[in-house]
């Protein structure tokens, strides 16, 4: 489903941000990213979903070099994938349910299939009691939850999660990784960057780790170490 | 695709109210210079008017009394064609009862008393004289001569009546035209900044839009619709205060004693109209231009 070859990232001129790094990620895989602060997680990430070009190699997703893909196509790159990240990204004039629509709307759904694909992930997240509140009316593992609805409801074949439990408490990040899971048995690709040691250790998934850019180890059913 | 609309439109007024400050400083910005503009169009119209008659660089009119005989009139006509090194002959015109009605019409249309005093019966025919000589004394002369013939009603040189306006038309012409193309540039700059504003105040929701897929164009839209809004309702409020200034002119100016040359400054409504269209045209251009430069320059937000 994701495949990289020897892909080389640079920022500016000199700062090695990703160097030579090669994986492949089958379809319905869950595999955390780990690595310390400036490892390179983020940035395998953006590739992925092309908010960055590799200087050198190749990004391949669902069987297509992403990089010679014309601008224009990048969109239609991107409805195959849901972003979920730290900061949630909400946006708070707008309620739940609206935040969850909005990924529809603008990628041009009719109203009638909004109405119904909302309320059905809004119900998958735990949240179809709350569709009405704003952001700010949540707690963190609430508006972490609207935000995975946000990215599943288009149902993408990927899911990149950036940190999604770097904000929350260990017992409701517990609650994130349990639905992160669910997602992934719907055979949804799911890649998540963390450096969260209990998450990793209590979900025993492929481990790639990273360290300044380089690939250090990729194992399956792995720890943090 | 209806919903797609609905959006936009929805997305358009929204960020109209947001920023009602910065959108009114740039809607009555366009508006100034689009007056400005319009005021240029109508100005020349009118000096256009007043100079009809010598178009073409004709500098002097031989009018021609409206009971002259056919034979008088081919006198004349010869006794012009007799001058080939002073007159030019190949640009030498004749415009009879008719045409020079037609002219009439255009000179006259602010002032209806001397224009239903001439009808196509009785106004006087005319022949336009373009000289080749630089020298003017040596046209006066002629003048003089031509002044003689039978038939002929009088003799007007260009000199004597419209070469200051002439002037004075290219002046101001000059002058408001500079001023409202620079007017016009402030307010390409204006609607460009209003739309960054709200380019800026949108970047969570233009930074989720872009992750999850939405094309570039739908992004944009809203914006340059809202530019091309603000454009037009500047064009909107430009045509009425020119309306308002073109009614004031042309009431004051049918004060005037019928027969001066001022009473010819004033524009037909039809003319007005389609300057008020251009205005219109100029306004929602203006618009879309400041905001599709804004709208593609600050996507990546």
């Amino acid at each position: 489903m994701i495949r990289l070859e020897n892909v080389t990232k640079i920022y500016g001129t000199e700062t090695v941000a990703v160097r030579d790094a090669s994986f492949d990620i089958p379809k319905s895989q869950f595999v955390f990213l780990v690595g310390p602060s400036g490892s390179g997680k983020s940035t395998l990430l953006r590739l992925i979903n092309r908010q960055e070009q590799p200087e050198r190699g190749d990004v391949w997703v669902a069987g297509r070099n992403i990089n010679e893909l014309p601008a224009s196509r990048v969109p239609h790159l991107r409805r195959s994938m849901g972003n979920v990240f730290q900061d949630y990204k909400l946006l708070l004039n707008k309620t739940v349910f609206e935040n969850v629509a909005f990924a529809l709307e603008v990628i041009g759904k009719p109203r009638h299939v909004i109405a119904r694909q909302v309320p059905i992930v809004l119900d998958l997240v735990g949240l179809a009691d709350k569709q009405d509140r704003f952001p700010n009316q949540l707690s963190g593992g609430e508006q972490q939850r609207v935000s995975i609805a946000r990215a599943f409801v288009n149902r993408p074949l990927i899911m990149l999660a950036d940190e999604p439990t770097g904000n929350l408490d260990p017992t409701t990040s517990e609650g994130i990784m349990g639905l992160l899971d669910e997602i992934n048995q719907t055979g949804t690709t799911v890649v998540m960057a963390t450096h969260d040691h209990r998450v990793v250790n209590a979900m025993r998934r492929r481990v790639i780790q990273l360290d300044r850019g380089v690939i250090l180890r990729d194992q399956e059913r792995g720890v943090y170490e | 695709m209806f919903s797609r609309i609905a959006y936009a439109l929805r997305e358009t007024w929204e960020s109209f109210r947001r920023n009602l400050t910065l959108t009114a400083a740039a809607v009555l910005t366009s508006a100034v210079s689009l007056l400005l503009v319009g005021s240029t169009f109508l100005i020349q119209r009118a000096f256009e008017n007043l100079l009809v008659q010598w178009r073409g660089d004709v500098e002097m009119i031989v009018f021609v009394r409206s009971d002259a005989s056919a034979e008088q009139v081919a006198l004349i006509d010869s006794v012009l064609r007799a001058s080939p090194t002073i007159i030019d002959i190949e640009k030498l015109r004749y415009l009879n009862k008719t045409e020079s009605y037609e002219e009439a019409k255009r000179i006259f249309a602010g002032d209806p008393v001397t224009l239903g005093l001439l009808t196509p019966e009785s106004i006087p025919t005319q022949f336009k004289v373009v000289p080749l000589s630089e020298d003017p004394l040596l046209v006066r002369s002629l003048s003089d001569q031509y002044r003689t013939l039978p038939g002929v009603e009088a003799v007007a040189l260009a000199e004597d009546e419209f070469e200051v306006i002439s002037t004075l038309s290219n002046f101001i012409r000059v002058v408001t035209l500079v001023t409202s193309l620079v007017l016009l540039l402030v307010a390409v700059g204006l609607i460009w900044n209003t739309i960054r504003t709200a380019m800026f105040a949108r970047r969570r929701e233009i930074e989720v839009m872009k992750l999850v897929g939405a094309t570039n164009w739908f992004i944009r839209i809203p914006f340059m619709l809202e530019g091309l809004l603000q454009g037009l309702i500047g064009g909107i409020v430009s045509c009425g205060g020119l309306w308002v200034l073109n009614s004031a002119w042309t009431s004051g100016v049918t004060g005037f004693k019928p027969g001066t040359g001022i009473s010819s400054l004033v524009v037909p409504d039809s003319y007005l109209t389609s300057v008020m269209f251009i205005l219109l045209g100029i306004g929602a251009f203006v618009g879309a231009i400041g905001s599709a430069i804004a709208a593609t320059r600050f996507l990546d937000v």
